[in-house]
């Protein structure tokens, strides 16, 4: 039945023909490889839970009374937004479990396209021929923060909303057309009845749609370049080594994104996130002290806290301070890190063609600096929460905003040659990191010490083959059924006619039932 | 076992360490309750200490007074007039003197320190007691005293949230948690108090806290924020799993990034394959002191392998 | 012509006579070692993997057992976790032990054109092209003209139809001479209301609840003997009447990045921003002195009539808020 199904297909379509590439496809198997997909199953995640809150949510700023089962908030004037995001929670069923999962699901994506990103930049993939995917990753990257600062601010509750508030501050102070691009954005001044029903739309058309967009781009220039690999047995610059997307791979990745399922629901299921009910609606006039955004956007607010009170000021213009820490320093961020593969091309002097990955530790001038600079966007990431660490570990304030200032000018400092040392050292050790075999002590009866190796464990002595060449062109010689097949049975043995007919004819048996030769 | 079992216990050790501490991390920091709580006697409902209603007796005044001269005079003074290291506290009302009592900030730990709230070193009895001698000592000038029994039962939480949004978020944050002020200050998170102490701070406005007197904030507004802070800021509903503290998404993202792209981390390495460079593949180095050559290596397929792990000095 | 380039690299037709010749053929028998599972006790294996399945099986059961009975979220996600995880689970054991070990190799082969491919491409490219464009300046550039216009045009809608000009919208707020401070509710606020040390949020009787208008009064001290706070020695004059009897009002809209400057400490006489920390000085005109806020708070300048209500001498002498590019000096 199968067979007859497949067989409609093929013979519109071609399958049969062209499809055999796609199997024997190649994947290789590095665990480093699969932070992309941690980020790709949970944008499926993210997709296939907002669709169903989409189903709920209303966009609409407009004030409506709240009637709902969450007592402290009810006979409240909320806007619909922040009432649908009530109802959703409390009101349907499994409304809570798609909310926090969307909203666990969103950190997890952006979370792993920086642990991504980091792999790909401290093992240079980004490197010819493959610099067009580092900039639409970097895109992505960008995309995937913002289209997270929208959805978390559509529910309009107060801690969401005062990041709303900022935001509008942020683009104002952008010089020449700062106050003309906030009201473009905001219809009118803030706050306005226009951004909640805007961000939505952009939230969940606009921006997923580029993104869906930019990710097969992303997705078409992997499959066309091939993927990179490790120096390894057997890999080289002209060759791909791994698993073949038939069977092997699509029951890994299958079960990677049931995992990553796993992983977000069990999330949902232990810890809250984004309890608007307890934060209340958003109003211009109130505030919550101990807020801060998502984390993704954390280094943003830590900047804005640790900037020091500069504002420019002349012939009757103003750039505010504001600007610095939130326009110019993602702007510096987003720029250096799309332009890198051509800085470093220009710096190394390395124009050629790279397949091959470095081990960061080979690299060290660039694990280091890539090093430094992370610690840089973690310290800003720590300085978000200036009065919460002041709070929970006693100290004053006044001496957490003056160290983070401090730390985020001294910790890189100190972390790029500490990474520098560590790269080299590793460098000395080829087998760092991996477990040796240790060496058994013997006495010998005159009272002398020896050491012998010690007997190799069952699972160390696994042996890795060869790869065997998958390419479209090969012949599979199958093993005849009256033929007993020694340790090494020769090829010439076999009749080679079978290849020949499996690809005019119709495959005799189907899919699914081995031809009676290859049995 | 083999090495690759040795990895394994390590890796998901660490993280199960992982995600135990940030249990833990999440229960000690908040949660909701707990953290640096005091231990305060509940909130029975004080005699009322309007003398037209109670009179004081003098027994009372006199272990008032006992405790007092004990406890307080060293720095208020004997008679309550203050000093150089302590306010007066004539006329201060009785909510003050009951406020920083029970909540532990009086007697402070050592003449010099700050005061934190702490267990409250007297019972309900002794508090009220000291509150009595204290009060009688001086007219209070309309400052308030300790309320007879504040009634919880017909406030409007709705309405108290919303006062509680524009009045007190801003220093203790909108889930109460508490967070630090400038200058080594803090606004204390409002778990683990009683309604009496809810009540007298916003009327009584201790230390830098703002005062909120019947002009700004009615009787029934204050019963409704009170109502408020001790249902839902000290019950908070929290179907969604563990509050991470009540400290806004930073907590959040750290779960998200540790525990959340942890795990998948962990996945994909025990998905994917590890590294094998040309130095794990069977090299001879060294061998072993005695010079022998490795055994292991055997050849099962032509150009195939053994993968062996010769250790290089 | 195309076909004396011979067989190109990355040509993906088998069939292709030119390219077997390229490329020579490999046999591979299909009991090769590669093809063997890695499962050393392929049972085992299988009933890990199986057992993966049964787990995910109960919890997506238990899933829907926790939809109908209504039970908690954590029930929900619990059960659909487990589903997933023995999904997952299960998959990842059968793709990793009971399929092919590997591993397979596939090649390579450069996408950098051959000088041949590159010439064909320019050919068909550049020089059909060139027939359409050679000595049609004309029609280049009367489509230029065009599609600049366009270019240009697309914007109004797009850009311009999003909202109002500024103007002057970011300049004023709803205070006026006259006003009186109303607290959210409408209540008109007089003296008294307020305790030495206590603070309340108002707004001008037209603008209640505005985003802008928003008004921190404080009552800073008991009423001082001139009769009103002092100001810092630079708005002596200017300010001198503006903080009657101990109270003073200051716009709540932090002029860092605009959250509503909430926190007030009554022993420091401070307001502190909860978004950034600014630190302002009351005594001193809400200067900052500490954090990111480049300005003081603008100052409501107030003065109580015969009723003993508060009212506004007159508006905000400078914008509220955080700085914009035409804001200047003002």
């Amino acid at each position: 039945m199968i067979d007859a199904l497949f067989n409609w297909f093929d013979e519109r379509l071609g399958i049969s023909g062209s499809g055999r590439k796609l199997l024997n496809k190649i994947f290789p198997d590095h665990w480093s490889f699969l932070i992309g997909e941690i980020a790709l199953y949970s944008f499926i995640v993210l997709l296939g839970t907002g669709i169903f809150l989409t189903l709920y949510f209303v966009p609409s700023s407009k004030d409506v009374i709240y009637e709902g089962s969450y007592a402290p908030l009810r006979g409240q004037p909320v806007s619909e937004a922040f009432a649908s995001t009530l109802n959703l929670s409390f009101a349907v069923r499994g409304g809570l479990l798609m909310r926090q999962m969307h909203h666990w699901a969103a950190n997890i994506f952006v979370g792993s396209i920086v642990v991504h990103m980091l792999r790909i930049f401290f093992t240079g993939a980004f490197r010819k021929p493959r610099e067009i995917n580092w900039i639409v990753g970097s895109t992505l990257l960008i995309l995937a923060i913002f289209n997270g600062f929208l959805g978390y601010s559509l529910p309009d509750d107060l801690v969401s909303g005062t990041g709303i508030r900022i935001s509008f501050s942020i683009v104002e102070s952008i010089p020449l057309i700062g106050s003309y691009a906030a009201f473009f954005l905001f219809g009118g001044n803030f706050p306005g009845n226009a951004i909640i029903p805007r961000f939505f739309i952009l939230h969940v058309l606009i921006l997923p749609a580029v993104i869906v967009g930019l990710l097969s781009a992303h997705l078409g220039m992997l499959v066309r370049q091939k993927h990179t690999q490790f120096p390894g047995r057997g890999n080289t610059p002209r060759n791909v080594v791994g698993a073949p997307l038939w069977p092997t791979f699509v029951a890994k990745t299958t079960g990677f994104m049931c995992l990553t399922v796993a992983v977000t629901g069990a999330l949902s299921a232990f810890f809250q996130i984004n309890p608007v009910w307890l934060y209340g609606p958003y109003v211009p006039y109130k505030v919550s002290y101990a807020v801060q955004p998502d984390w993704y956007m954390g280094w943003l607010d830590g900047a804005l806290r640790i900037m020091p009170s500069w504002e420019i000021v002349g012939f009757g213009h103003m750039i505010p301070n504001v600007f610095f820490p939130a326009i110019l320093l993602p702007g510096i961020t987003f720029g250096v890190l799309q332009a890198w593969p051509f800085i470093e091309a220009r710096i190394t002097h390395d124009h050629a063609e790279h397949q091959i990955l470095d081990r960061p530790r080979d690299r060290p001038k660039r694990t280091a600096f890539g090093a430094a600079v992370f610690s840089f966007y973690f310290v800003l990431f720590g300085a978000s929460a200036t009065d919460v660490l002041a709070n929970y570990l006693s100290i004053s304030l006044n001496v957490v905003l003056t160290s983070f200032r401090f730390l985020a000018i001294v910790v890189p400092l100190i972390v790029y040659p500490v990474t520098y040392r560590i790269c080299k050292e590793l460098q000395q050790v080829p087998t760092a990191g991996k477990r040796k075999r240790a060496n058994v002590v013997l006495r010998s009866a005159e009272g002398g010490y020896s050491t012998v190796r010690a007997e190799q464990r069952p699972g160390d002595a696994v042996p890795r083959l060869d790869p065997l060449p998958l390419d479209e062109d090969i012949q599979f010689l199958p093993v005849p059924a009256d033929v007993v097949v020694a340790g090494n049975g020769s090829p010439e043995q076999a009749p080679p006619q079978s290849s020949a007919e499996s690809r005019s004819d119709r495959p005799r048996g189907g899919i699914f039932t081995i031809p009676r030769v290859y049995r | 076992m083999t090495a690759s079992h040795a990895f394994w216990r390590r890796a998901l050790l660490s993280f199960a360490l992982l995600v135990s501490a940030s249990f833990v991390g999440v229960f000690l920091l908040g949660g909701g309750r707990g953290g640096a709580s005091a231990v305060i006697p509940n909130g029975v409902n004080a005699a009322s200490l309007t003398s037209q209603d109670n009179p004081t007796t003098a027994s009372q005044l006199g272990l008032g007074r006992t405790l007092f001269v004990q406890n307080c005079s060293s720095c208020h003074g004997i008679g309550a007039e203050g000093g150089n290291r302590a306010p007066p506290l004539l006329g201060v009302g009785g909510a003050t003197v009951d406020l920083w009592l029970s909540s532990g900030w009086m007697p402070l730990a050592e003449p010099t320190a700050e005061p934190e709230r702490k267990p409250a070193k007297f019972d309900r009895a002794e508090v009220l007691d000291i509150v009595r001698y204290v009060t009688s000592l001086a007219p209070s000038f309309g400052n308030p005293g300790v309320p007879s029994g504040i009634d919880i039962s017909h406030a409007d939480v709705a309405e108290g949230f919303s006062l509680f949004a524009l009045n007190c978020a801003p220093c203790h944050t909108i889930t109460g948690a508490g967070d630090a002020l400038a200058g080594g200050i803090q606004a204390p998170p409002l778990h683990g108090v009683t309604k009496t102490m809810v009540w007298e701070a916003v009327r009584t406005g201790p230390g830098n806290m703002p005062r909120f007197g019947p002009g700004t904030l009615s009787p029934s507004q204050v019963v409704d924020i009170v109502g408020y802070v001790v249902k839902n800021i000290q019950h908070p509903y929290s179907p969604g799993g563990l509050s991470l503290g009540g400290v806004g998404p930073v907590a959040e993202g750290f779960v998200g990034l540790f525990v959340g792209v942890g795990a998948c981390l962990l996945a994909a390495l025990w998905v994917g394959d590890r590294t094998e460079t040309d130095e794990d593949e069977g090299r001879e180095g060294h061998g072993g002191e005695d010079g022998s050559k490795n055994p292991d290596r055997h050849r099962d397929t032509p150009g195939g392998e053994a993968e062996s792990e010769l250790a290089n000095a | 012509m195309p076909d004396e380039a011979g067989a190109t690299a990355g040509s993906s037709r088998p069939d292709d006579p030119d390219r077997r010749v390229r490329i020579p053929v490999t046999s591979v028998r299909v009991d090769a070692p590669q093809f063997q599972i890695a499962a050393k006790n392929p049972r085992r294996a299988e009933l890990v993997a199986g057992s993966g399945f049964l787990l995910a099986a109960a919890g997506f059961a238990g899933f829907g057992a926790a939809y109908w009975q209504n039970w908690s979220s954590f029930w929900l996600a619990l059960t659909f976790s487990v589903g997933f995880a023995g999904l997952g689970y299960g998959m990842v054991v059968w793709g990793r032990y009971l399929m092919p070990r590997g591993p397979f190799s596939e090649s390579r082969h450069s996408l950098v054109p051959t000088g041949a491919q590159r010439e064909v491409f320019v050919q068909d490219f550049a020089i059909r092209g060139k027939v359409a464009v050679e000595r049609r300046g004309f029609l280049v550039k009367t489509l230029g003209i065009a599609s600049g216009i366009l270019g240009v045009v697309l914007a109004f809608p797009l850009l311009r139809s999003l909202g109002p000009l500024p103007e002057k919208t970011l300049r004023q707020t709803a205070w006026r001479r006259g006003s009186y401070l109303v607290d959210i509710t409408g209540r008109k606020i007089k003296t008294g209301d307020l305790e030495v040390g206590g603070f309340m949020t108002v707004f001008p009787e037209t603008d209640i609840g505005g985003a802008y208008s928003q008004t921190m009064l404080i009552r800073v001290d008991p009423p001082p003997a001139s009769g009103y706070l002092t100001p810092p020695p630079q708005f002596a004059k200017q300010r001198a009447t503006w903080a009657p009897q101990g109270y003073i009002a200051f716009s709540k809209v932090c002029t860092h990045a605009g959250c509503p400057v909430g926190l007030y400490e009554e022993l420091t006489k401070q307001m502190l921003c909860p978004c950034h920390q600014s630190l302002f000085d009351v005594t001193d005109a809400a200067i900052p002195i500490f954090g990111p806020a480049p300005r003081p708070l603008p100052q409501l300048p107030l003065y109580i009539d015969d009723e003993g209500y508060f009212r506004a001498q007159d508006g905000y002498d400078e914008p509220v808020g955080p700085g914009y590019w035409e804001r200047g000096n003002d």
